[in-house]
């Protein structure tokens, strides 16, 4: 895990790669790489990469980059783990291929030679990369399919810029900050920025599961080489009867988490009372890890209350024989926290503040990388959304599609009960929304709805955003092709949306910024593949159920017991004070705190002239 | 791949025309024949005198002026020709240019050159140009502005520059000095259309600047090429700054005369804020004379950011002036080899040849 970034000078009239620029924006990603730092030109300075290093296979020099193929002709910069890299490189041994180092970076180098773009689909794990083929004067980028590690592009039509985060582009000083309407309106719709846009109009993300070839015309379209929903609906066309729903759970689960463990440092794990990460404490001690440790996070508001996570955490802790760090946090500590999260938050989010806090407490106890349990809610219908969005579906798209009528309804309310309106402001938006998938998830996951936007913004900034943006459209494309099941549906839209979009993000800045690499092995497109032919047989009940019991000793009944009534944290209210709110109902405090994570990333210090 | 595609060009002027656009066109469309990115164009212009000798590939129909016979003849043209791509020249024949594509399934490649594509347009020609396979722009700034008010895929702007012809190296300015009476005096050049409703070229800016700079002991004058109505103002500005025997207005001047009048001037200053391009800059550098420029709009990239020319913000432009008289010139065949080798015709037709071959047959 680290930063890339890269200049390509592809239009003659541009100036050559500039070195000030390159280092600029590679240095604004130094706690993404604490272990090394690399640059590359190519002979004619009009491309070059930058590469700032977390060491954590092969730790030697020898893995350094950006890394060159032995003739030269390739040049790589590369952020993420390729965890079947062990297979591709005993594939290319056997083809009588000799490796210099024990990377995965060289293994990518050769495969990218023999292959070229067709190399993605060999891949399994979380990446984004480049790679300059000096040959053919190309460049060629590629995101993994769930789009776990993040990729930023800028082009301005002279030169081609891309990095590892928005604000890295924005440090190197040539790229503008003309606002991105689409990018502001999505933040407010979704609570994170939506991608492929960002906050600016020239920055965009390649999109996840895309790759783009770069040449001396200028960039191509990102194409798309694999999507969720795609993977879904292969599944769902060749259905595997109900019962294999466990079975399959446990040994791909099992699967995945092994191949997560893959590093040549200590590997760690995030442990909440919840079942996913209690699962993936299991699995890996199932794969035979032998010294585990396990860090809780915990608040000191909940000391002693049925909300404090530490008892149930110790008690899953000790089961799998781990060592259990419990790392207690207080609202003193969030306070004092507050600039630096902001600092590094990449773009606005309205979450993260767990996540920063358990990194910090990995980076304390000295580990640089850490399974976590996220995905889970997503692959195995943990969330409510799984049965609310099928079920609003059922009850009011018939309203709905009759037009206008949600419009109306909503009026006729506001004047009826004013004071529910403003309570409740998404409720008013069912007899409206539900008339399609993404209506129905925009209202489930929206902090705003489309029309509370110009009470927030420049109207016509409001229009002209939704123009761009076109949420709706947006969410039926991650419906294509067609899951083929309601539980592979809202699979497909919580993976492409908020998993993709918040909470991958945040676990990818809040990690970084103390160079720790969260893992996710409930994130991955090959347990994926495998869950897809079972998920139309998947309910609330067996999915997580499932999890729960994947581990050779199965979770204990009460973990499962009592994730059904969750756990609060009070980070909410922590970020409700910190944004300064006056009194206001329970559950808009993300609204509030929207504003000002906002407001934070358009006050960025203005580039030097 | 498909063999190169036949090209409706519908333009304002290209051939017989005469300004920045009309030269633009026809470089552009010269550069589609020469790279065999285009089998054979046809141009419609909507203004512009007939021209006898074409080059070969490229016919234009006569002009037809209004819009409803333009219409007709683009429409005829397209039926006989049956392009693979049209090129609509001008932002506000977009909307037409698209109706053709669609009928006819062509490509459609909207160019967009300066302030015309700047400010939103109607939603009528927004509608047209987000239909464009390919939207080019002469300058980054343009394009910027046009994905910002378009809802576009960032990869379908590109960007083609204005370009210089071979007419303008370095060479003997004295001849032209001479002629206009001038000895060791600094000159200061800007070339560029006296429009009094646009006034964004800034020859206000130089002329508030000449008292300061004379107190400063430049002797400069100032020569200023290019006709139209906002010439009177400027000369009774001149008056009024008591700088009316240190500014020249020369009117529009012919081609080879231009050229000279480039290599006889100690430095090309055209502090505009309204440039898409500002191929001035351009013919000014190839002629071997530093040219000077504010870093807004287009001129940022006829400068090279710098590295061909010098930008400054609005404040500092007297200063600029000042330093770039004082110190000594530079190399004019190396200003102009540097000039010719980003922007020169070799450049722009690969260029033109790559981007149009990508859009006819994408890899």
């Amino acid at each position: 895990m680290c930063g890339i970034n890269g200049i390509f000078s592809y239009h003659p009239a541009a100036s050559g790669a500039d070195e000030a620029e390159l280092l600029a924006t590679r240095e604004a990603m130094r706690r993404r790489g604490p272990d090394g730092t690399g640059s590359w030109w190519s002979e004619d300075r009009r491309c070059a990469l930058g590469h700032r290093r977390l060491a954590i296979l092969d730790l030697s020099e020898r893995a350094a980059q950006p890394m060159l193929s032995e003739d030269g002709r390739l040049a790589i910069s590369f952020n993420g783990e390729i965890y079947n890299y062990p297979d591709l490189r005993a594939e290319l041994q056997a083809a009588g291929v000799r490796l210099r180092s024990g990377s995965d970076t060289e293994v990518l180098l050769h495969l990218y030679a023999r292959e070229g773009a067709d190399i993605v689909h060999r891949l399994r794990g979380m990446y984004a990369f480049a790679i300059w083929d000096q040959a053919r004067r190309e460049l060629f980028l590629a995101r993994d399919p769930y789009g776990i590690k993040p990729l930023y592009t800028a082009n301005d039509g002279w030169t081609f810029r891309f990095a590892s985060q928005v604000k890295a582009l924005l440090a190197g000083g040539k790229v503008s900050r003309d606002p991105e309407p689409a990018g502001i309106v999505g933040f407010y719709l979704f609570g994170s920025v939506p991608e492929p846009f960002t906050l600016y109009r020239d920055i965009r993300a390649l999109p996840a599961g895309h790759t783009q070839l770069i040449d001396s015309t200028g960039p191509r379209e990102p194409r798309a080489f694999a999507t969720l929903a795609g993977m879904l609906a292969d599944g769902a066309a060749a259905p595997a009867p109900a019962a294999e729903l466990r079975e399959r759970v446990r040994a791909a689960a099992l699967d995945s988490v092994r191949r997560h463990l893959l590093a040549d440092v200590e590997v760690g794990v995030f442990l909440s009372a919840g079942i996913d990460s209690g699962a993936v404490l299991g699995l890996v001690r199932g794969a035979g890890a032998r010294e585990i440790r396990a860090i809780t996070l915990v608040f000191d508001e909940f000391r002693g209350t049925a909300e404090d996570e530490a008892p149930l955490a110790a008690r899953v802790a000790a089961l799998y024989g781990a060592e259990h760090i419990v790392r207690r946090v207080c609202r003193d500590e969030f306070e004092s926290d507050f600039p630096a999260v902001l600092e590094a938050m990449d773009q606005p989010t309205i979450d993260g503040i767990n996540t920063w806090f358990v990194a910090k407490a990995a980076k304390e106890a000295g580990l640089k990388v850490a399974l976590s349990g996220l995905g889970g809610d997503e692959l195995l219908a943990g969330y409510s959304s799984f049965g609310d969005l099928p079920r609003w579906r059922r009850r009011f798209g018939p309203l709905a599609v009759i037009p206008g009528f949600g419009r109306i309804a909503r009026a006729a309310i506001r004047a009826a009960a004013p004071g529910f309106a403003r309570r409740c402001p998404k409720a008013l938006g069912l007899l409206e929304y539900a008339r399609c998938w993404g209506g129905a998830y925009l209202l489930k996951r929206g902090l705003f709805l489309p029309h509370e936007l110009p009470a927030l913004m420049d109207a016509d900034l409001a229009r002209e955003g939704m123009r761009r943006l076109r949420p709706l459209r947006r969410i039926a494309a991650s419906l294509s092709p067609d899951p083929g099941s309601d539980a592979g549906r809202v699979c497909a839209l919580e993976s492409a949306h908020y998993m993709r979009n918040q909470l991958l993000r945040d676990a990818d800045w809040a990690g970084m910024a103390h160079g720790v690499e969260i893992r996710v092995p409930l994130v991955d497109a090959t347990l994926l593949e495998a869950m897809a032919p079972v998920m139309p047989a998947l309910t609330r009940a067996n999915g997580k159920a499932a999890l729960a019991e994947a581990p050779a000793v199965p979770l204990p009944a009460e973990t499962v017991a009592r994730a059904k009534s969750g756990f609060g944290v009070p980070t909410r209210a922590w970020m409700d004070r910190a944004a300064a709110a006056p009194d206001e109902p329970k559950g808009l405090t993300s609204r509030r705190w929207s504003q000002v994570v906002l407001a934070a990333a358009e006050a960025l210090p203005a580039r030097a002239a | 791949m498909s063999a190169a595609p036949r090209v409706l060009a519908l333009v304002t002027d290209a051939f017989g025309g005469s300004g920045g656009i009309a030269q633009y066109n026809r470089d552009l469309l010269d550069a589609l024949v020469e790279s065999g990115a285009a089998s054979a164009i046809v141009a419609v212009p909507r203004h512009g005198a007939g021209v006898a000798d074409l080059p070969a590939g490229i016919r234009q129909m006569r002009a037809r002026r209004g819009r409803v016979r333009y219409a007709v003849a683009a429409l005829a043209a397209a039926v006989r020709l049956r392009p693979g791509i049209v090129f609509c020249g001008h932002l506000y024949m977009a909307p037409l240019a698209a109706v053709i594509a669609r009928l006819t399934g062509a490509r459609l490649v909207v160019q967009t050159h300066g302030i015309e594509a700047w400010p939103p347009p109607s939603r009528l020609r927004r509608a047209a140009l987000e239909q464009a396979d390919l939207v080019l722009s002469v300058s980054r700034c343009t394009r910027g502005r046009v994905v910002g008010w378009a809802a576009i895929a960032p990869e379908r702007a590109a960007v083609i520059p204005d370009t210089v012809g071979p007419a303008f190296v370095p060479g003997d300015g004295g001849g032209f000095r001479r002629s206009l009476g001038l000895g060791t005096e600094r000159v200061l050049l800007t070339v560029g259309r006296l429009d009094s409703r646009e006034r964004y070229k800034g020859h206000d800016r130089i002329i508030a600047a000449i008292p300061g700079l004379v107190a400063g002991g430049h002797d400069v004058v100032y020569l200023v090429i290019g006709a139209g109505d906002d010439r009177p103002r400027l000369e009774a500005l001149a008056r009024a700054t008591g700088v009316a025997g240190r500014v020249r207005f020369l009117g529009t001047v012919p081609r080879d005369r231009l050229v000279d009048a480039y290599r006889a001037a100690d430095l090309f200053v055209m502090p505009s804020t309204g440039e898409g391009f500002g191929i001035a800059f351009l013919e000014a550098m190839a002629c071997g004379t530093p040219a000077l420029g504010l870093a807004v709009g287009g001129a940022t990239d006829a400068l090279a950011d710098g590295e061909l020319g010098t930008t400054v913000a609005e404040d500092g432009l007297a200063a600029a002036i000042s330093r770039l008289l004082t110190r000594s010139r530079p190399d004019p065949r190396e200003l102009s080899a540097r000039t010719h080798a980003r922007f020169g015709r070799e450049a722009f037709r690969a260029r033109v040849g790559e981007v149009f071959g990508r859009l006819w047959a994408p890899a």
